[in-house]
């Protein structure tokens, strides 16, 4: 029977949203595929990650846990991940295009002899000869190319936002817990401290105010950030975003950049301000539910995936439209 | 009796005064032998191209050192403090020296004309005393905010201010001994020996000579170990920087190319192969006076960054790496480091206008980007990129050669030039012009006004390479070459003669770093100015305006053409010209040129350059600003926008005016 | 001190920076054209400017290498101008689409070739397909300790020491060398190169060895080109943009303010 393997990622235990669309892509797949669709949760202290994958249409969860595995360390992850798919022999095995996927994936790839297409946008199946077939954007998005892989199992990243995640339903799972050896041996690369910065999860916004190129200046950030301040006080999540110039100069760190080699986003709403729009940021913004641009050219990229534009300096919007929320509160 | 008086009057042993003397003046020649020394070191060996004896920057020099022109300039007191102490000074050494040949050479000095020679003597040291008054008043009451005080400031007046008064008092021990009736014509020591009687007179004056003739004569030593080496060097500078340009540039290329192949032997010498003897004079003739500092949009707008700093920084930088002996200045910076700010400066030339020495600091700091250019660590990244694109995509401004068209409206029709199609003109539209959504306006209405005008032009469009002026700013010589060549190649291949930029950056550029005579360079208020004069275009529309109009740079100050822009706007019925504070030389950069366009905004101080412009714009209450440049043009609208004055100001480029007034009327 | 010997990974690709004006997709040909000049992957420019670093504090031979079809050395001499001390080339009209497994391999067999080195940097992805594959594959051919993402890279006794890029924010990791580090671009942008340094390299004899397929001895097995089925451009993504209008900027934003609030 085809096994979907799904690789479930948490952060302080609690399941990340883009496991939750892993499991949507994994069950349109099996609905294609047949066969059972099972997720692979490792870590330490999980119940409670178990409990929340329980409510999801899974057959199984295969649970490693083990100390060792507490904290993601590469070269642990990638051994374990190894000998869990070498046992459980699943016809595909999906990780997000995350952090943790971009690592493990090339490295299982090259230990599993197989090929791992990653950052795909789109999975389905060749009826023919059963092989997955895996839709990948490339030249920062000016490309889409459709590939197939070679080896067993067939390796995938996901891309984030993409699948909108799975909702819950009343699945019997099977809870089946993984017996692995273990040994910190295999760890090659010593972890001596990490310096913590808080992070900026764009991602989980319902409204990104986000600035580019065109923001004259460093302190005009103030008031992108103050717009998105006001907005969070009426209960709606909103963050700051930016485009890679902005990290480039220093102004914002890279985890407020939306994009191909930032965030991926899909908010309700993507303010974009002084944004030309480079297609590595569009591909990046442009599944967000409503956009809107405020830019001085009006032909600028930006205008052509936008539902609203404002010809106007930012400055003057943006001052504007302050005004009037905190007139409102 | 004939009036004269006895030049040794009561004093021994004169022999020890004239070897005194002697030592004095071989001490000075000897230090600025070391002066020359030092600078031929910084040279490396480098050889000093002859320069012809040139009479017109000879006469600016005396023009310079006699009337202190430029020291009048702005700051009358500074000038008369100065035109005081000069003359003051430069009266009585030649007293002093008449004096001399009088006792042993030949006698004049009797009769009419020992008296006015007496009278101009008394009225050479109270110049000297009231002007170094007015210098001590200044700097220390008034407190001018450009003068950056050391020791010296205060030690060299004090200094002459005791010679002068010892002078007068000696004058008047003398007189008190025989008060003859024409010395009254010493009026200063008639009115003082009434203090004395003969007897304390008497015993008094030989002190009161040796203390006199020893501190005048030491007062000469300091001339080379303090800023009064201003007195020989600045006469220098001023000669060597009014120099016709084409030499001096031809000598310094030359100088860079064997500077840089007999770089890899002389490695352990630290290079600054874009120096050369007038910029080391220069740097040596500075007074620090701060007038660089007080036009300095870079300084105005709160950046941390002076030109004055940067030619102190970089003298130190030159003692301290070839003097032997250290410097020979007592009082002075010493330490190099401002000269490591070398990305604020828009090389707009306004330091140059206004030094006394005729300075060039802007193209020291270009000197300096060069280095940093080629060592390339301490490139700014945003400056990084913009030269990678400009050399990928022959533009600052973006990745793709074929959004140089982007100007071009629908329904158009503008000529490229082809081997076929060979008009009288050639529109160099330029980078920014091209591809800036606000800057092509200018090439819009431009064009327009050429069609009516019925003058033959095309373009290159897509072919159009880079003229090179942000490369040759930012001090990238090598990319500057290839577009330079390419840009010529263009021309020659396609038997262009006349060439007409949008900007003044192109326009300076073509004009005065390509080789001459290859083809004829016009800023298009040349052209324009030409055509109306010419009666080739007709403003059949009046426009009831206030405006003002803003100099840019490259066209003012760089390019001297200050008229055509304001008879272009006279010539338009209704509209009124006002100035603002700053115009004509004294214009006030926008902070746009010398690659600060694309230095991003971490050089920016408490306000932005432009803005200050914009202000300064919206005091006049014209109703529209006016530039002449398509970097200007940006930077303005900006500012006006930031400053949310775009209600009551507008930014425009003369053409996008003119275009306003020769359109027909809608009817 | 020990020459420190680091092996660079440099990928030739077309300008990533082009517009999408520039980027032309043909289907039939499954090809993708970019009108823009070719350029060093970005990423690997990165990695070679950490490379030049630790030379500045150490003592460092530094060879770029490089493999694909049709490499130019006017494109990739720009390495050496900037500091690098070897340009290797492996050079095959096969290599031009080998998948992320084989470019690796050949990368493998030609760092082998080159004998010994303590350190091997890529860049984290390429500019073109983006991947993100080939170093990390790399290190496992060669089973080296590999460090992924890294924000910055020292070197001192015989261990590399990388604060690498976590979700949290830096982890700072240490590895006994040989070792691999693939290299994002918070590590810094590559020393700006002048022209004339460039320019300067077509008088003196540049350090550039050639390596073709024939010298590696590359078992046919793991030469692998992607099975690419088909070739598309970018789906769709233009909307009909609503203009808001106004006479003033105040006029824009109340407006504006009026949509943004039905959004909400």
């Amino acid at each position: 029977m085809d096994e979907i393997l799904i690789l479930a990622e948490t952060k302080e235990t609690q399941i990340e949203k883009s496991t939750h669309e892993l499991i949507q892509a994994g069950r349109e797949l099996k609905s294609a595929l047949g066969g059972i669709l099972s997720c692979l949760l490792l870590g330490e202290g999980m119940d409670g990650a178990v409990k929340d994958l329980e409510q999801y249409p899974l057959d199984r969860i295969y649970l490693l846990e083990n100390p060792l595995l507490k904290d993601f360390s590469p070269d642990l992850w990638v051994s374990s991940l190894e000998q869990a798919v070498r046992n459980l022999k699943p016809k595909v095995f999906i990780m997000a295009h995350s952090p943790t996927g971009r690592e493990v994936g090339p490295r299982l790839s090259a230990r599993l002899k197989s090929t791992l297409t990653t950052d795909c946008i789109g999975l389905r199946l060749d009826p023919e000869d059963r092989r997955i077939v895996r839709v990948k954007p490339i030249y920062g998005g000016n490309a889409v190319a459709v590939l197939k892989g070679k080896g067993n199992p067939e390796l995938i990243t996901l891309r984030k936002n993409v699948y909108s995640p799975a909702a819950p339903e009343g699945t019997k799972t099977e809870i089946i817990k993984l017996q692995l050896a273990l040994s910190d041996q295999v760890v090659k690369v010593k972890a001596l401290r990490t310096i913590f910065r808080e992070q900026v999860e764009l991602d989980k916004a319902e409204v990104i105010i986000s600035g580019g190129r065109g923001i004259g200046a460093k302190e005009d950030f103030q008031l992108l950030e103050r717009l998105a301040e006001l907005i969070n006080q009426r209960g709606i999540k909103a963050l700051v975003g930016c485009s890679r110039p902005v990290v480039d100069k220093g102004w914002l760190s890279s985890d407020h950049q939306v994009g191909l080699t930032g965030t991926m986003v899909a908010p309700g709403l993507y303010v974009a301000v002084g944004i030309s729009g480079a297609i590595q940021h569009l591909v990046g913004m442009v599944r967000s539910k409503k956009i809107v641009a405020i830019n001085t050219d009006p032909n600028c990229n930006m205008f052509k995936v936008a539902d609203y534009g404002v010809i106007e300096d930012y400055k003057e919007i943006l001052h504007h439209l302050i005004s009037k929320l905190e007139g409102l509160s | 009796m004939l009036p004269f008086r006895d030049t040794f009057f009561m004093i021994q042993n004169k022999w020890i005064f004239y070897l005194i003397s002697g030592l004095v003046v071989a001490f000075v020649v000897l230090v600025f032998f070391y002066y020359v020394a030092t600078w031929k070191k910084a040279l490396s060996g480098k050889t000093n191209t002859n320069k012809r004896p040139n009479i017109r920057s000879l006469f600016i020099a005396i023009k310079n050192v006699f009337l202190g022109i430029r020291i009048f300039k702005d700051d009358i007191l500074a000038g008369i403090m100065h035109f005081l102490i000069f003359w003051g000074f430069f009266a009585l050494l030649i007293g002093t020296i008449l004096l001399s040949i009088h006792e042993h050479i030949v006698k004049f000095l009797m009769g009419n004309i020992y008296i006015v020679f007496s009278v101009i003597m008394e009225i050479a040291g109270l110049f000297l005393i009231s002007g170094t008054v007015i210098a001590i008043f200044r700097r220390y009451i008034l407190k001018v905010k450009r003068l950056q005080s050391y020791t010296e400031d205060l030690l060299i007046p004090l200094f002459l201010i005791l010679i002068v008064s010892s002078g007068f008092l000696l004058e008047a021990l003398r007189i008190a001994q025989n008060p003859q009736r024409w010395e009254k014509w010493s009026f200063v020591g008639w009115y003082l020996k009434e203090l004395f009687g003969p007897g304390v007179s008497e015993g008094a004056y030989p002190y009161i000579w040796w203390f006199h003739a020893i501190l005048s004569l030491s007062f000469l030593l300091f001339i080379p170990l303090t800023k009064l080496a201003h007195t020989i060097l600045a006469p220098t500078s001023i000669y060597l920087q009014n120099l016709p340009k084409e030499d001096g540039d031809k000598a310094q290329m030359e100088e860079e190319d064997s500077a840089s192949e007999g770089s890899d032997k002389e490695a352990q010498l630290p290079q600054r192969p874009f120096l050369t003897l007038s910029h080391l004079i220069f740097l040596d003739a500075c007074m620090r006076c701060g007038r660089c500092v007080e036009v300095c949009p870079s300084t105005l707008a709160g950046e941390d960054y002076a030109p004055r700093d940067f030619v102190q920084g970089l003298r130190a930088w030159v003692w301290q790496s070839f003097s032997s002996h250290g410097d020979p200045r007592l009082f002075t910076e010493r330490s190099p480091d401002k000269m490591q700010r070398i990305w604020n400066c828009t090389t707009c030339r306004a330091c140059l206008e206004v030094c006394p020495v005729y300075g060039p600091t802007f193209e020291l700091v270009m000197g300096e980007r060069t280095l940093a250019i080629e060592e390339g660590t301490s490139v700014p990244d945003l400056l990084n990129q913009t030269l990678e694109r400009l050399y990928k995509y022959e533009n600052p401004w973006m990745s793709s050669k074929k959004e140089k068209l982007g100007w071009i409206e629908e329904g158009s029709s503008i000529g490229f030039i082809t081997k076929s199609f060979k008009p009288e003109f050639c529109y160099f539209v330029g980078c920014t012009t091209s591809v800036d959504p606000r800057a092509r306006g200018i090439a819009k209405a431009f064009s327009n006004i050429l069609r009516s005008s019925g003058l033959e032009f095309g373009i290159f469009g897509e072919k159009e390479p880079c003229c090179g002026d942000m490369a040759k700013r930012v001090g990238e010589l090598g990319l500057f070459e290839e577009k330079k060549m390419s840009c010529s190649d263009l021309f020659q291949s396609y038997g262009v003669k006349n060439v007409v930029t949008s900007s003044p950056h192109c326009y300076f550029n073509f004009k005065n770093e390509y080789p001459q005579g290859m083809f004829n360079v016009f800023h298009y208020t040349q052209l324009i100015h030409k055509l109306i004069k010419e009666r080739n275009l007709t403003i059949k529309k009046r426009l009831d305006f206030t405006v003002t109009y803003h100099d840019p740079c490259y066209l003012g100050r760089h390019s001297r053409i200050f008229n055509e822009p304001r008879e272009i706007i006279r010539s338009i019925p209704g509209i009124k010209l006002i100035e603002m504070t700053h115009n004509r030389e004294n214009s006030l950069c926008c902070g746009g040129g010398g690659g600060r366009m694309w230095q991003g905004n971490e050089l920016n101080g408490t306000e932005r350059m432009s803005e200050r412009r914009a202000k300064e714009a919206k005091e006049t209450g014209a109703d529209v600003v006016l530039t002449a440049c398509p970097l200007c043009l940006i930077m303005m609208e900006d500012a006006i926008k930031t400053l949310g004055y775009e209600k009551n100001l507008k930014v425009m480029d003369i053409n996008e005016l003119l275009k306003m007034a020769i359109d027909e009327e809608k009817r | 001190m020990k020459e420190l010997k680091i092996i660079v990974c440099a990928k030739q690709i077309p300008d990533p920076e082009a517009p999408f004006s520039a980027v032309t997709v043909d289907s039939k040909k499954k090809e993708v054209k970019v009108d823009a000049p070719e350029v060093i992957s970005p990423y690997d420019e990165n990695a070679l400017e950490a490379a030049l670093r630790i030379k500045e504090s150490s003592k460092a031979f530094i060879t770029v290498l490089s493999v694909g079809s049709s490499l130019s050395d006017t494109v990739l001499r720009k390495a050496i101008a900037a500091g690098a001390d070897q340009l290797v080339m492996v050079e095959d009209d096969s290599f031009g689409r080998l998948d992320s497994y084989s470019t690796a391999y050949v990368l493998s067999k030609a760092i082998s070739m080159l004998g010994e080195y303590d350190l091997i940097l890529t860049g984290r992805q390429a500019g073109d397909w983006d991947w993100g594959q080939v170093g990390l594959i790399l290190g496992e051919i060669l089973g080296l300790p590999t460090i992924n993402m890294a924000a910055g890279i020292t070197v001192r006794d015989g261990h590399v020491e990388v604060s690498r890029l976590v979700p949290a924010g830096l982890e700072l990791v240490e590895a006994k060398m040989p070792a691999l580090v693939t290299v994002s671009n918070e590590v810094g942008e590559l020393r700006y190169v002048s022209r004339s340094k460039i320019l300067g390299m077509l008088k003196k004899r540049i350090p550039i060895k050639k390596v073709s397929k024939g010298d590696l001895n590359l078992e046919p097995e793991f030469l692998n080109t992607m099975e690419l089925l088909e070739l598309l451009p970018p789906s769709d993504m233009r909307r009909d943009c609503v203009i808001v209008e106004g006479a003033t900027g105040k006029e824009k934003a109340e407006r504006l303010f009026e949509i943004i609030k039905q959004i909400l």
